[in-house]
């Protein structure tokens, strides 16, 4: 049953997507993007229900569970950040990566056809493990934000103007905004993780928090230095990008 | 009851002749009214802009009191007017003035001040008392024609002049205007007119530099802004947002080193370089700064052109949306 509603959640998030693009393509702005996305939501919810349920924890456990976990929470956060700063196409941008998310979550072996119910749970733990992911959510659509300002930074460049994609996207400034603001909220998250790390017992070797701790100074150094130094939009949007995908790629390796 | 439209516009008469027959906007409802002294007018609405003057009339010999009121203006203006004139009778009235309403037979195509000027023109008739059932009806349908329209196709999509088109540029890049900061380096016209469109949108501190101190003072007093001294433009570099630039110097003004110096006190910021100069102003390697977005006047042109090409592709639509909504009107005289 839960796979089912993972199932219904991707399927729900990439007909967001592709009527997005579709609508982009003849260049006008669906406002359906959202609907579908609010729909992937709903049924998220109810895929991490089922599962916490079955666990009696957040359920976190394995790369499937964070997978799905994650997109629910980058979901979470467009539907947030998208209208009330009315970011146009965040939703379009979102889709695909929620899509790959979960995507890979359902891939045999991603999720555990029986999940184990966790005994001495502990708060600290479930704390860490939840607003890191949580974190991650932010960090991603900061991420996916900084993909559309490279965008229409290359557009405005090349004074390639004529297409739907460029006559839809937020103006450059909004869009830098956007993503200082989702690294400073992903930060700010990131750091109560990485805090409630320190304080759960530890189990196994430390490879984890370190990788965590790399993940959060990193974060924490890029944000210092485009603060009182400045960076350009392009590098801001650019280390935005490697920078979550490289720390994502580092979780999954420790 | 017949309906007639006499009228002259940008099309047919040259502004010496549009002007001998402007109606100042608070007169238009008494001149309505003084319509219906003709014989066989029951209605009218008296229409006037800077590109036209037109008289909506409707009654039982509507055709004969048009012709009434050609040789009453030929009388007062001068009958060499007369070749000017252009007359709609019944649907193809109607038709005219929900395409006028649409900006569709406006001098920039798609352009909606004429759409506030219809109104105000209906709403003075009205309170004259110079309209009743058929213009009524007749100008509350074109309105709602305008506004599907202009809600329905690309009618007013664009920018049409280099002006609005660098408007529309800064747009996309600092989103609302609003304490957005530009400096204008030449006192020209073009340069004028493009920094009175962003400070029509909002742009504040507009700093003036011109190598006559006193042009620049003039521009700068115009805009609300500040003249610079020629010799010091460069150290109003760091706080801009938006460079306008259009001297007659035979070499670039501002050269990449210029910019260069300011990018760590700007914390590099998006910088907005407009260079409407011939020869070019602004040295084509200031585009390469990653934070630079740099436009000369042939691209700010082409963009233009490209508008109105596009509004151009809209018109049959825009016509076809006019015919199918005049349809449903089923109003007596057309």
């Amino acid at each position: 049953m839960d796979r089912w509603f993972l199932l219904v959640a991707t399927a729900l998030a990439a007909v967001g997507g592709i009527t997005g693009v579709w609508s982009v393509r003849r260049g006008v702005r669906s406002p359906w993007t959202v609907i579908w996305m609010s729909a992937a939501f709903l049924a998220q919810l109810g895929f991490l229900s089922i599962r916490g349920e079955s666990r009696g924890a957040c359920p976190l456990v394995g790369l499937g569970e964070i997978l799905a976990f994650l997109a629910w929470s980058l979901t979470l956060f467009y539907l947030v950040v998208g209208p009330a700063y009315r970011i146009s196409l965040l939703g379009v941008f979102t889709a695909p990566v929620v899509v790959i998310f979960q995507g890979l979550a359902l891939l045999p072996g991603g999720l555990e056809a029986e999940p184990q119910r966790l005994s001495g749970t502990n708060p600290w733990h479930e704390t860490h493990a939840a607003m890191s992911v949580l974190s991650y959510g932010a960090l991603a659509l900061a991420a996916v934000a900084g993909v559309m300002f490279l965008v229409l930074d290359r557009q405005l460049k090349d004074h390639h103007l004529k297409s739907g994609l460029f006559r839809n996207l937020p103006p450059v400034r909004e869009l830098l905004k956007s993503t200082i603001r989702l690294l400073w909220l992903g930060v700010a998250l990131l750091s109560i993780g990485v805090f409630a790390g320190f304080m759960m017992p530890r189990q196994g070797g430390t490879a984890h928090l370190v990788a965590a701790c790399v993940v959060w100074s990193s974060y924490v150094g890029f944000l210092m230095l485009r603060q009182w130094r400045g960076l350009t939009g392009r590098r801001t949007a650019t280390l935005a990008v490697l920078l979550f995908v490289v720390s994502l790629s580092v979780f999954a390796l420790v | 009851m017949e309906l007639v439209c006499v009228g002259l516009n940008h099309r047919t008469a040259p502004v010496e002749v549009r002007e001998r027959f402007a109606v100042p906007t608070g007169q238009l409802g008494d001149s309505a009214k003084r319509l219906l002294e003709i014989d066989g007018l029951a209605e009218s609405v008296v229409l006037s802009t800077c590109n036209r003057t037109e008289f909506y009339l409707a009654g039982d010999r509507a055709e004969r009191a048009a012709a009434e009121l050609r040789r009453r203006l030929a009388m007062t203006h001068g009958a060499d007017s007369d070749p000017h004139w252009y007359e709609h009778h019944r649907s193809s009235a109607a038709k005219h003035l929900c395409r006028v309403v649409s900006g569709l037979d406006s001098m920039v195509l798609g352009e909606t001040e004429i759409f506030g000027q219809a109104k105000e023109a209906y709403r003075q008739a009205l309170d004259a008392g110079a309209t009743s059932g058929v213009l009524n009806r007749l100008f509350q349908r074109a309105f709602g024609v305008g506004k599907k329209v202009r809600t329905d196709t690309r009618i007013q999509e664009g920018a049409t002049s280099v002006a609005g088109a660098a408007v529309e540029l800064a747009e996309k890049i600092f989103g609302k205007l609003a304490g957005c900061r530009v400096i204008v380096i030449g006192a020209g016209d073009m340069s004028r007119q493009t920094a009175q469109a962003l400070v029509s949108r909002g742009a504040t501190s507009v700093f003036v530099t011109n190598r006559s101190f006193d042009k620049a003072e003039l521009l700068a007093t115009e805009m609300g802004g500040r003249a610079v001294p020629f010799d010091e433009w460069q150290s109003v570099l760091a706080g801009v947002d938006v460079v306008i630039s259009s001297t007659s110097a035979p070499h670039p003004v501002v050269l990449p080193h210029h910019i260069e110096s300011v990018r760590r006190v700007r914390k590099f910021r998006p910088l907005f370089l407009i260079d409407i100069a011939v020869p070019r102003d602004i040295d084509p390697a200031c585009g390469d700064i990653e934070e630079v977005y740099l436009y000369d006047i042939d691209t700010l042109e082409q963009l233009a052109d490209e508008a109105r090409a596009r509004r151009e592709k809209q018109i049959a639509e825009c016509d076809r949306i006019i015919d199918e909504e005049l349809k449903k009107l089923n109003l007596p005289g057309t």
